[in-house]
């Protein structure tokens, strides 16, 4: 632990740094390989989203009336309702418990290097293994937690049980990404003077003053890329429900991404799936954008 | 530090670690735990341990090419993947870390935001492009496509290190009288071993797990490993051990990795800036 | 305010070898001001952390009025602290700040604003109740720290470790001068820790100089100047330092060295010391003479020595061949002082 605190002395590097628009060459490598893997992409899509295409060569423009659809499709609502309800719950559940498991590790001495490895496991799964690693785990059949589950008496099948299938969901992922909100707690408290635990102590500060005075105000930087990470990566999930529950039983766990990945590859309605997809980068982007400022906020 | 202050009880912050690995730990040794059962032995009586330990299904994924050969389709995009990312970061990092030209805050925004991006909303048009220009179903089409978000993560962790490096080293150099390119390969990057690390780590991290994009930009010739597992999945007649097994060996990939920049880890994990 | 008693007092860090500090023996008054003057690496921050509770020594103990309060935590004992950068809670105000210490035990809100009105008007931080810690200058973060410090009125002792490091220069001495005006008026001993040693020797009632082997003289600050213990304590203490030459020079034969102050020598053609002058520097002006101190090489090492620097018979620069005369010395056998001595 430094005996300053760091944040008073991190020099802002940009007033120093000199101006060569020559620099465009060191970034012209990145510009091109990002436009060929993101602005044309997307240019086709917004493309699409604004006509009917019937095939290859009959194609109409059609305006907003796509976007209209989407944002009136009930389907489409349900998604984005069950999509809201899934990322609120696993936030509310993975930072406090991310911020817990970061405070146990503080305390963990020689232990500190193994308890790291184990918690960046779960990040360095195959997101289909994460999900196949649950469907096993969770098999009412051959599964350690289904079968004690069933054992204490509880009929639990996440395949039958709409909400057996979305609490499995939930805790696969907190299984899976409370590491990240766990290692970025930690990197944050690592950076905290031993000072102001020593004053606190002296000031008769109890563990809660201690979390809500000190801990906490000096992880605001890092709590709010992990919150903004967490939401917005939620928000694209994909494979973990695909594979554990395929989006049932029914549409139950049918979240954003898997509805579009269905409209787009199977129905190859691209107009339609296009405007969805507009849409759905449009809602990111908002996050994106509140991202960046806290990251600047941040700097400051 | 024989310090009092820490040697406090054993406090709600250690049961939660505590818990929370055993939490970790239960699914992880369940795979393996079906990894090394047959499927008379998964099929029949549950039992916390395999009653006959084998190591069969091992045997069948590194017999079998359909196995093998995705492992190394998986491999090589991923490789591919993070020699791109590296290459064209490391440079674009570079410059945004000692100068100032016109539009760079934008740009730094901009690249960014390409991480934020749903995979779902490019399936269409990577497919579409690739299969037009020829790439489809190559190593390189993934990889290409897996550039999205490992090139602006990439740039952003290497630059939050770059930065961290004193501008008297690029001075120094010159002085000394070597050219940029010498100070480059031979000074510079060296110095920054554990940042390019820890961002090997992060490409590796991204590329390796993911499913929707591999899979869609694949075809029969580059079948990755993550889209045989979940056919195997959705066939009838599941052979739950070879799965295990397929799945154990594909988070081994992953411990090595760590292991190997374990140092440089949590310094990552702040992202260079935070912390 | 208490009385503070460090009895024998020893800490060994584990896994070490040695002793980080040693057979330690002091007494501070209730209501004293007083400094641990010491270089770098000799255990003043050890020292610190086993007054405020953070380490337990090893053997020895520590009493506050009477009581031996080894094994109790900071807290229990009444012990505040003020370090070298100023540690406030962020987010509060600095009003919130003052009252902390307060609330924790459950002082009533009256009570609570009548001290924190008090201790405010005391350090001249009234202005700064509602701001932030954000919005405020280093200078005024610490002084906001000190107040939490002196929050509590039962408080048995404040440290302070170092806490002008963070201040800028020019203004350290108003950090100084608030210290020592609020040290004054409110009664509290303090215990200031510091290797500078104007910062020491400005602050205290009485100075003890910390040294490897442990305190080597406990003494008010005038005392440590002219009569110091140690050679160490004479060579630290000072600016420039104690010279010392061997007691030979003044055919002193029961002791081993002899230090003089550079104002107790002058430069006298009946002087026993020979050297050249290597260096003068002015310091002023006496009765219309130029006057600053000469450091002048010898064969026992240079010297400095105040004079005049225009001498009737010789001019004193650079090169020029004098002799000092040592009108008044301290002598030292085994670096313990023996004697002290003034010539007519």
């Amino acid at each position: 632990m430094s005996p300053f605190p760091l944040n008073t002395k991190w020099l802002k590097l940009s007033s120093f740094k000199p101006k060569d628009n020559r620099a465009w060459l060191g970034v012209l490598p990145v510009v091109l390989v990002i436009a060929f893997s993101a602005v044309i992409p997307l240019m086709t899509v917004v493309n699409y989203s604004v006509q009917d295409i019937l095939d290859f060569n009959t194609r109409y423009f059609v305006g907003l009336q796509w976007y209209q659809e989407t944002l009136n499709d009930p389907r489409f609502i349900d998604a984005f309702v069950r999509q809201l309800g899934f990322s609120a719950t696993v936030l509310v559940l993975e930072v406090p418990l991310g911020i817990a498991v970061a405070k146990g590790l503080m305390r963990a001495g020689r232990a500190i290097p193994l308890v790291l490895i184990l918690l960046a496991l779960p990040l360095l799964i195959p997101w289909n293994v994460v999900g196949t690693i649950w469907q096993i785990y969770a098999r009412p059949d051959i599964g350690l937690l289904g079968v004690a589950v069933n054992a204490m008496g509880v009929s639990y099948n996440y395949t039958a049980e709409p909400l057996h299938a979305w609490l499995t969901l939930v805790a696969m992922d907190v299984w899976h990404w409370t590491s990240l909100v766990a290692l970025l707690a930690f990197a944050g408290l690592t950076a905290i003077p031993q000072a102001y635990y020593q004053a606190a102590e002296l000031d008769g500060a109890n563990k809660w003053h201690t979390l809500r005075y000190i801990e906490l105000p000096q992880l605001r930087g890092v709590l709010i890329i992990a919150v903004l990470l967490r939401l917005m990566d939620s928000f694209m999930i994909y494979t973990e429900p695909f594979v554990l529950t395929g989006g049932g039983p029914g549409n139950t766990t049918t979240f954003l991404s898997q509805y579009l990945a269905t409209m787009a590859v199977g129905q190859f309605d691209l107009g339609p799936a296009a405007a969805f997809s507009v849409v759905y980068f449009l809602f990111i982007l908002l996050f994106c954008w509140l991202f960046y400022v806290s990251v600047v906020r941040v700097d400051e | 530090m024989s310090s009092r202050f820490f040697q406090q009880p054993v406090s709600l912050s250690r049961w939660v670690l505590v818990g929370y690995g055993v939490y970790l730990l239960l699914p992880l040794y369940w795979l393996l735990s079906m990894a090394l059962r047959s499927n008379a032995d998964i099929v029949g009586e549950f039992s916390i341990f395999p009653s006959a330990p084998t190591l069969a299904n091992f045997a069948e994924i590194f017999s079998n090419p359909v196995w093998y050969q995705a492992f190394g389709n998986s491999l090589s995009y991923v490789m591919i993947n993070t020699l791109l990312s590296l290459g064209v970061a490391i440079p674009a990092a570079y410059v945004f870390s000692r100068y100032r030209f016109l539009g760079d805050k934008q740009l730094f925004f901009w690249l960014l935001t390409n991480r934020m991006a749903p995979p779902a909303v490019f399936l269409l048009p990577f497919f579409q492009l690739y299969s037009a220009i020829g790439l489809f179903d190559t190593p390189l089409a993934v990889a290409l496509a897996h550039c999205l978000f490992t090139v602006p993560l990439s740039v952003w962790i290497l630059e939050g290190f770059f930065s961290g490096v004193p501008t008297e080293l690029d001075e120094m150099a010159r002085i000394d009288g070597h050219g940029f390119v010498y100070f480059f390969v031979r000074i510079f990057l060296p110095i920054n071993r554990g940042a390019i690390g820890v961002t090997l780590f992060f490409c590796f991290m991204f590329s390796w797990v993911e499913l929707l994009l591999a899979r869609t930009l694949s075809g029969a010739s580059t079948k990755p490993i993550v889209v045989v597992m979940t056919r195997t999945v959705s066939a009838s007649g599941l052979d739950w051990g070879v799965l295990a097994a397929a799945g154990v060996l594909t988070v081994l990939p992953g411990i090595l990795v760590v292991w190997f920049v374990r140092k440089d880890l949590v310094k990552g994990f702040a992202l260079g800036r935070v912390s | 305010m208490a009385q503070v008693t460090l009895d024998n007092l020893a800490f060994r860090y584990p896994g070490s070898a040695d002793d980080a500090v040693r057979g330690l023996q002091l007494e501070i008054e209730n209501g004293e001001a007083h400094a641990l003057l010491g270089a770098s690496g000799v255990g003043k921050t050890t020292l610190l952390n086993l007054l405020s509770g953070l380490l337990a020594p090893t053997s020895g103990r520590i009493l506050m009025n009477g009581e031996d309060v080894s094994a109790l935590p900071g807290n229990a004992r009444g012990v505040a602290q003020v370090f070298q950068f100023p540690v406030l809670y962020e987010s509060m105000s600095v009003a919130q700040n003052l009252a902390f210490p307060l609330r924790v035990r459950k002082f009533d809100k009256a009570a609570t604003a009548e001290r924190i009105a008090y201790v405010s008007e005391e350090l001249g931080i009234n202005e700064l109740a509602h701001k932030t810690p954000r919005t405020l200058t280093l200078f005024e973060k610490q002084l906001v720290a000190v107040g939490k410090a002196l929050m509590r009125p039962d408080i048995s002792l404040v440290l302070l470790d170092e806490p002008l490091t963070a201040v800028e220069p020019k203004i350290k001495w108003r950090l100084r001068q608030t210290l020592r005006k609020a040290q004054e008026d409110l009664g509290v001993t303090m215990i200031y820790v510091t290797h500078d040693q104007t910062e020491a020797l400005t602050f205290a009632d009485r100075v003890s100089v910390l040294a490897a082997q442990g305190i080597l003289q406990t003494a008010s600050p005038k005392a440590l100047y002219e009569s110091p213990e140690h050679e160490f304590v004479g060579h630290f203490v000072g600016s420039p330092g104690m010279n010392f030459v061997p007691a030979r020079v003044l055919q002193v034969d029961a002791a081993e060295r002899i230090g003089f102050r550079p104002e107790w020598a002058s430069m006298d053609t009946q002087g026993s010391l020979r050297g050249t002058v290597t260096r003068t520097r002015v310091l002023g002006a006496r009765g219309g003479q130029p006057y600053g101190l000469v450091t002048v090489a010898t064969e026992f090492g240079s010297v400095s020595v105040r004079a005049a620097l225009q001498v009737p018979d010789a001019s004193v620069e650079p090169g020029a061949q004098v002799s000092v005369r040592i009108r008044r010395y301290v002598a030292f056998s085994a670096q313990h002082k023996v004697a002290e001595v003034e010539l007519v």
